[in-house]
This record gives structure tokens, C-alpha cells and sequence, in this order.
């Protein structure tokens, strides 16, 4: 007590008010830390994880998804119908709704914010989450029929998502361009109060809400207000909440996930359902990596294992498999067809392809030299984890340039034809939302960065799309997983870990990792203090 | 003295637009376009291409910098195009707490690192002396990052007396006071070691001048002598390097910002910058350097206070 009154009175000058200075966080108010800030909150102008783990408090979505990650359970919609074709789905929707500015809602606001998200006009980068919409109208008051011009399996996942997010439309149209930046006003169980950018976003309980889906104990918000709250810096950010100055927050570094399980008052949740992969791509039409040969020489030299240990501290799982084992749709026998991690059998394989070494210890075919260049984002993560992969390959004999760019230019860089292969991790909802973003071939240059042009696929990938028994879904999708990773287009290399930290104080922080949100509308969660 | 800030002023006038036109030349030879990193990394190539042409980015880059000085002629510093708010709005809301912060900072960095500089001076050779030197060095060789780090760890986190996450309020509330002291102390800390360096060596010169062994003969008490004669007129190289260190100051403020998740200006622009929204980065720009300019016209101004040799 003595040192710490000394230090502070030494270090501050202020010894007079010293002890209370570091007061406790208000009662009744949850200080949720994150790292990152959201360009906006408009739900369908932004991709981040950031504007989902907002959004998702403010607003409410169709449907829900379960702890497993596989079941699509009631949001607003309290039940679902689909006709026989597949392209009719009609939503009854709750009537008990109310919008933050007290106002009922109805079928109307639906319609509309569904509609905005599916307008090309909008210029959404996610409107294709919405499916082949032909018309979304209101049958009555509770009643919406979707209607689509082919049948899209994937529907009621993506209707989960904060894209479709039910929002006012009195409140878009008044605020234009600056909605989800000066205002929102949605049905979620928390409403916006303000924003600072890069800074914190307030909001407090809405109330008379009581219709969480199902999956919560408690239908209303246990806390009277949320801040958001930005710490850039990650040791500021775990210091923050070893010292209670935070009371939840997922951005923990991977290093740190360890310590904090040990750390004392702090509670830790793990998400097992948490679809977030790392990964290496090629572009299977560049010269060397346009070699199935080669590319299956590298996936087997490449050891996974060891990078989630040394790269991920163990806060991330080697990945066997081009999808999480516990995704909806995964395909357990594409995971045999994974070459497994043999450094010589990678050697033998390239010898008897004809790739014999050169001076340089380099392989040679054909005068071709077996060295390609891969792009990315450079971070900690990616730096070693890309430095891993060369030492690797160098072993048998290939020579991976590592070219990582700023963010700032990445997305730029890696848009284009200039590389051969690219490191990249994305979350994804099921099999299908992860199949249909990267393999089709209408999705080149990006997001199918592979260039990956297979009829096959494409077909399958659409049969799996209009698919009206989950069982045809699962075969076709099933077929597409086998398809990919015998031709080993990626090296799949993590799946991260989804770990949610709490404060002494707070109870019932519980990991969900939709779209990899960890702290999902906030609800169940308390404050004791 | 009149003539003497108009001319620095008008000197200003071209530093300025060097500086308009550099960094909106900089953001151009970023080798990409913000409308892809604003579509997001799942975009289609129709969508990027319908965000650029919303954008303007696809018209050519003259065009796009005359439409830029047209709009700051008639102080408009445009909308950040990533969420349409007013650039100056952003301005306007982070510039508070980087002058409060660099004042905090200020406000007991400068009167110590002067007193250390002066004390080490007086007592040259002695203990005092060389304790002096080995804080200023240790303030000249630290980080300011890693003075933070260990401010946190310890003040804030291992005895828990201080916050560290953001501004609490405004300076002149107990809360505000208590929210910046750890920031100030860090950012201050970084500014004491060149400070007293420069006072200690400044005062040495000229304790052996000639009009303070005048004064001394004259039999001024020896406080008086010290701080009228001798560190008055020492102070000019020590001005002159609190006028550059506050430049830098705006660097370290940067870093402490993001440290201590501070909502200011350095913050503001390294946000921008990352994600390529080119009129809030040139606003930041511009207040920066704008800042730097004003900084160095007081500095020229207070030479003239301080040495009437510089009017002339």
C-alpha cells in the first residue's frame, strides 16, 4: 500500500485523490474492446467483422444460427415455408417488433431492407448474399414472400447474416449516405446513441425488447448500456482488461490467449463452431503453380502443424481440410484426399515429375525454374507464416518469393494477375457460403483469386445453389470439396481459434462467431457490479 | 514587429501549398484505389468499378487535384469517402484533444527540462549534474511507445492508480485531468532530455559572460543573476529546439494516441491513410503541417521577443 501510494504520489503528483483515480467502469454499462473501428454501420455498405459485431446489436435479422453452427433457428421470422420449386419462401414474421423510435414493425420494412441489399443500384458488395431475388413483397402485415427467380439453398443462413439486417426505412431515407454514420435505427436490442469514429459507439438497451431468438435464455438485454470502445494497441487492449478497465472483448492476441486462461478474474469462451481459415491459393493457370504435380509436392512439404504451434501460439488448429470439420455440409472424405505432410514423398514426387535441382538447389523442368511469387497482407501472422511455407518449400526444393503489402495496398495488389499464389483467411457460415465466394468461375479475379475456371464445378456448385433436399446439397457440395482438393489448388494452413475474454464482473459472455462475431447481439450477458 | 510576422506569414503562404500539393500527390502513388478497399476483399470487379466511377477516382489526376484547391479555396476540405462524414467535422472533433494533450504534455515538461538544464548547468561537474544528464538522457534515448508501455503496466495495470483507454472528458474536469495524465506524462517525458541538454549547455555559455559577472559584481542575489541574466539569454537556441521538438511532438503524439486509444488527430491520420481516404488524409495533412508552420512562426516571433537583434 505504502509503494503504491509513494508511486503514485512521486510518479503523479496528485496523491491526494490517488486510490479512486482508476475508477471501476460505471455500473450497468459493458465496456466491449475491440481493436478495429467499421467504416460505417450501414449493414449493407460494409463487410467488416467490426460493423457486424455492431449491427448485430442494433439490428435484427430473418433468421438465426445456433451455438452448432448448423441450425437455423427463428429471429424475426418466427417460421418459414418453401414451395415445392424452391423459389417461394414465405416468412411469418413476429408482431410484437418494435423499432428503437417506438414504431411497429412490419412486413413493409422487410421488404425493404431486404430490397436494398438485393438492388443493384446499391451498389452492395455483399448483394449477392440476398440469392436470385425476383421480388420480396409484403403478403399482409406479418407475412413476407420471397420470391426468387432460381432455387438458393443457401438462403436461410444468409438471411442470418447482418446484411439483412431489418432496418427503418423512414430513418435511411431521412439520413442517405449517413445512415449507420449519424444515426440507426433498427429493432435489435440495443440502440445507437453515438459514434465517434475510431474512438467508441455508444448504445443502450432498447426497450420493451423480448424477442431474442430462441438461443438466448433471456429475451431481453440484461445490460442498460454498451460502449464500444477502440483500443488500437494490443498490449493496452489486454492490459485494459487484466486491470478491468474493459469488460469483454475478443481481439486477444494469440499469444496472450494462454496467460489470460490462467489470469485470475478473467473468464475465457471458446467457440468449438468457428469457421475462420487460413490459407495458401494458386493460381492454377500461372506457369509452375499451374502444375497439379507441384502443387501437390508443396501441400504435402508444408507443415501445418508446426505453424499453428509456433505462428498461433496453439490458439489455432492445424487444418486437415480445405473446410472445418464442423461446418454444415463439410465433407469428411475430402479430408483423405489431402496429401498428408511428407517432406520426401514431396521430394520423390517432384524427382520422378522430372523436376531435378539446380545449382542453386532450386528444381528445374523444361528450363522452367521452380520458384513462383505470393502475395498477401503483411502482419505478424502472415510474415512468419509465409517465412514458414518458404523454409518449407526451400526443402524440397521450390523457391517461394514472399511479396506482403500494407493493407493499404493489398487489396489493390492482390486484385490483380501480377502473383501466383496469395495467403488469405475469411470466415464463412456453411460449406455452400464458403464453395459459392471463392470457386465459381464468374467470381474471377476475385474473390476467385485461383483463377479456378472448372465446368464441373460450376455446375455442381449450382446444382448445390438450387439443391431443394439438404441431401442433394450435401453430395453436390460434397463432390466440389473432393474436386478441389485433389487438385490441390490451396494449401489449407489454420483455422483460428474464436476466444471470447470477460471482466470478474460480467457474466454470461458466451462465444457465437457468426461471420466471426464473438460477442453476438449481447444479450445473457450481465453486470454484477 | 508587425512587418516582421507578416513577412514569416507570407513566407508560409508556398510551404503550404508544397505541402497541399505533395500530399495529395503521395495518396495518388499509393498503387491502388480506395474503391477497392472500400468494396472489401469479397467484391466482384463490377462493384469496385461502380464504387471507383462514384468515387471520381477514374477521371484523370489533374482534374481531380483543381476540383481539390477549388473546394479548399472556398473552405471546403470535402468528405471522407469511406463514411460521407465532413472531413472538417472530423477535424474539428479530433484537433481538441491533440492541443490537449500536447499541452498537458507541455505545460510541465518544458518548466523541468529548463530547471534540469539550469540546475545541471549552475552545478556543473557535480552530482546534481550528472543525475541531470542521465534523466535527459535517459529522455533523449526512450521510445515514446515504450515509456508508455511501462506507464501502463505499471501505473495503470499493476497498481491500477490511472486509466489508460481514451479521453475521460474535457481538460478542465477532474475526470479529463485524471484520463490525460498518463498520456501527458508519456508524451512530456519523451520532451525533457532535449530540453535540459540544450538548457544546460546554453546556460554554461553564458554563465561566463561578461554581464553576469557584471551583475554579480553589482551584487544581485545569485537567483536572480542565474534566472535574469543567464538563463534569459539562453534561452534563444533553447527556443529554437522547443519549436522543432513540438514539430516532432506531433510525431510522438501519433504513437501515443494509438497507445492510449486517444481520439486525436494522429489517430485520425493514420486511419485515413490505411484506408485510402484521400480528403481526410489531405485534411490531416494540412493540419499538420499547417500546425508545424504556426508552431515554427511563434518560435520566429518569440525571437524577436527575446532578442530585439532579430527586429532589425
Amino acid at each position: 500500500m505504502l509503494k503504491k501510494i509513494l508511486a503514485g504520489a512521486a510518479l503523479l503528483g496528485l496523491a491526494g485523490v490517488q486510490p479512486a483515480l482508476a475508477q471501476a467502469n460505471p455500473p450497468d454499462t459493458l465496456i466491449a474492446l475491440r481493436a478495429f473501428d467499421s467504416d460505417n454501420y450501414d449493414p449493407i455498405r460494409s463487410t467488416a467483422r467490426s460493423a457486424g459485431e455492431v449491427v448485430y446489436m442494433l439490428a435484427d435479422t430473418l433468421t438465426s444460427v445456433d451455438w452448432d453452427m448448423k441450425t437455423v433457428t427463428p429471429g424475426l421470422a418466427t417460421s418459414w415455408t418453401v414451395s415445392p420449386d424452391g423459389k417461394l419462401y414465405t416468412f411469418k414474421l413476429r408482431d410484437d417488433v418494435t423499432f428503437c423510435d417506438g414504431r411497429k414493425m412490419t412486413a413493409d420494412d422487410v421488404v425493404f431492407s431486404i430490397s436494398r441489399l438485393a438492388d443493384p443500384a446499391n451498389k452492395s458488395p455483399v448483394r449477392w448474399r440476398a440469392g436470385p431475388v425476383k421480388e420480396i413483397r409484403a403478403k399482409d402485415a406479418t407475412t413476407v414472400e420471397y420470391e426468387l427467380t432460381q432455387p438458393f439453398s443457401e438462403l436461410l443462413f444468409q438471411l442470418s447474416l447482418f446484411f439483412a439486417s431489418v432496418v427503418d426505412k423512414n430513418s435511411v431515407e431521412k439520413l442517405g449516405a449517413n445512415f449507420g454514420v449519424q444515426g440507426f435505427n433498427g429493432t435489435g436490442p440495443f440502440c445507437w446513441v453515438s459514434w465517434t469514429p475510431r474512438n467508441e459507439l455508444v448504445m443502450t438497451k432498447h426497450e420493451g425488447y423480448k424477442w431474442a431468438p430462441p438461443i438466448f435464455k433471456n429475451p431481453s438485454p440484461q445490460v442498460g448500456k454498451v460502449i464500444w470502445k477502440i483500443v488500437p494497441d494490443d498490449n493496452t487492449r489486454l492490459a485494459a482488461m487484466q486491470s478491468g478497465q474493459g469488460d469483454v472483448t475478443q481481439y486477444i492476441p494469440y499469444v496472450a490467449i494462454e496467460s489470460l486462461k490462467k489470469t485470475p478474474g478473467i473468464q475465457m469462451s471458446q467457440q468449438p463452431n468457428y469457421f475462420w481459415d487460413y490459407f495458401l491459393g494458386f493460381k492454377v493457370d500461372k506457369p509452375v503453380v499451374n502444375d497439379p504435380l507441384i502443387r501437390k509436392a508443396m501441400v504435402m512439404a508444408v507443415n501445418r502443424p508446426a505453424i499453428a504451434k509456433a505462428v498461433f501460439f496453439g490458439a489455432g488448429d492445424a487444418a486437415d481440410a480445405y473446410l472445418n470439420p464442423n461446418v454444415l455440409d463439410y465433407d469428411p472424405a475430402s479430408k483423405a484426399l489431402l496429401p498428408a505432410y511428407s517432406p520426401d514423398n514431396a521430394r520423390k514426387l517432384l524427382d520422378d515429375a522430372g523436376w531435378k535441382a539446380g545449382a542453386d538447389g532450386v528444381r528445374v523442368k523444361d528450363g522452367l525454374r521452380a520458384s513462383f511469387t505470393v502475395y498477401g497482407i503483411t502482419d505478424v501472422v502472415w510474415t512468419r507464416t509465409a517465412e514458414a511455407i518458404q523454409a518449407d518449400l526451400r526443402r524440397i526444393g521450390v523457391e517461394m518469393k514472399i511479396s506482403l503489402f500494407d493493407a493499404t495496398i493489398a487489396w489493390g495488389k492482390l486484385a490483380t494477375q501480377e502473383f501466383d499464389a496469395f495467403v488469405m483467411s475469411y470466415p464463412y457460415v456453411s460449406a455452400g457460403d464458403a464453395l459459392n465466394l471463392y470457386w465459381p468461375s464468374t467470381n474471377r479475379p476475385t474473390p476467385n483469386r485461383m483463377n479456378w475456371n472448372d465446368p464441373e464445378t460450376d455446375t455442381l456448385l449450382a446444382t448445390a445453389r438450387g439443391a431443394l433436399d439438404p441431401i442433394d446439397r450435401k453430395v453436390a457440395l460434397a463432390k466440389v470439396q473432393e474436386r478441389v482438393t485433389e487438385a490441390n489448388v490451396w494449401i489449407p494452413l489454420v483455422r483460428e481459434q474464436l476466444w471470447v475474454a470477460s471482466s470478474k464482473r460480467t457474466v454470461g459472455a458466451r462465444a457465437h462467431g457468426l461471420y466471426g462475431v464473438g460477442i453476438y447481439k449481447g444479450l445473457d450477458i450481465s453486470l454484477t457490479k | 514587429m508587425l512587418c516582421h510576422a507578416v513577412h514569416r506569414l507570407l513566407l508560409a503562404i508556398p510551404v503550404l501549398l508544397g505541402v497541399l500539393t505533395v500530399g495529395f500527390m503521395l495518396m495518388q502513388v499509393v498503387p491502388t484505389d480506395p474503391a477497392t478497399v472500400r468494396a472489401g476483399p469479397m467484391a466482384t470487379a463490377d462493384v469496385v468499378a461502380a464504387i471507383r466511377r462514384d468515387l471520381g477516382l477514374d477521371r484523370p489526376l489533374l482534374v481531380q487535384f483543381g476540383l481539390y484547391l477549388a473546394r479548399l479555396l472556398q473552405g471546403d476540405l470535402g468528405v471522407s469517402i469511406i463514411n460521407n462524414i465532413p472531413v472538417a467535422t472530423e477535424l474539428g472533433n479530433t484537433i481538441g484533444p491533440t492541443l490537449e494533450l500536447m499541452l498537458a504534455s507541455l505545460i510541465w515538461s518544458i518548466p523541468l527540462g529548463l530547471a534540469l538544464g539550469t540546475i545541471g548547468a549552475y552545478w556543473r561537474g557535480k552530482l546534481i549534474d550528472r543525475a541531470v544528464m542521465a534523466v535527459s538522457v535517459a529522455g533523449v534515448s526512450l521510445p515514446v511507445f515504450f515509456l508508455g508501455l511501462i506507464l501502463i503496466w505499471f501505473v495503470g495495470f499493476r497498481w491500477g492508480l490511472l486509466p489508460f483507454t481514451g479521453r475521460s472528458g474535457p481538460l478542465w474536469t477532474l475526470d479529463g485531468l485524471i484520463g490525460i495524465t498518463l498520456p501527458a506524462l508519456t508524451l512530456g517525458g519523451v520532451f525533457i532530455g532535449p530540453v535540459a541538454r540544450m538548457t544546460r549547455t546554453a546556460v554554461l555559455d553564458v554563465l561566463g559572460a561578461e554581464h553576469v559577472r557584471t551583475a554579480r559584481a553589482k551584487g544581485l542575489r545569485e537567483i536572480t543573476v542565474v534566472l535574469r541574466h543567464a538563463l534569459r539569454n539562453a534561452l534563444i537556441p533553447v527556443v529554437t529546439l522547443i519549436g522543432l521538438q513540438i514539430g516532432f511532438l506531433l510525431g510522438g503524439a501519433v504513437v501515443t494516441e494509438t497507445i492510449f486509444s486517444w481520439p486525436g488527430v494522429g489517430r485520425l491520420a493514420v486511419g485515413a491513410i490505411t484506408s485510402n481516404d484521400f480528403p481526410m488524409a489531405q485534411g490531416t495533412i494540412l493540419v499538420l503541417a499547417g500546425g508545424f508552420i504556426v508552431i515554427n512562426l511563434v518560435v520566429d516571433l518569440l525571437y524577436a521577443v527575446l532578442d530585439p537583434r532579430v527586429r532589425a
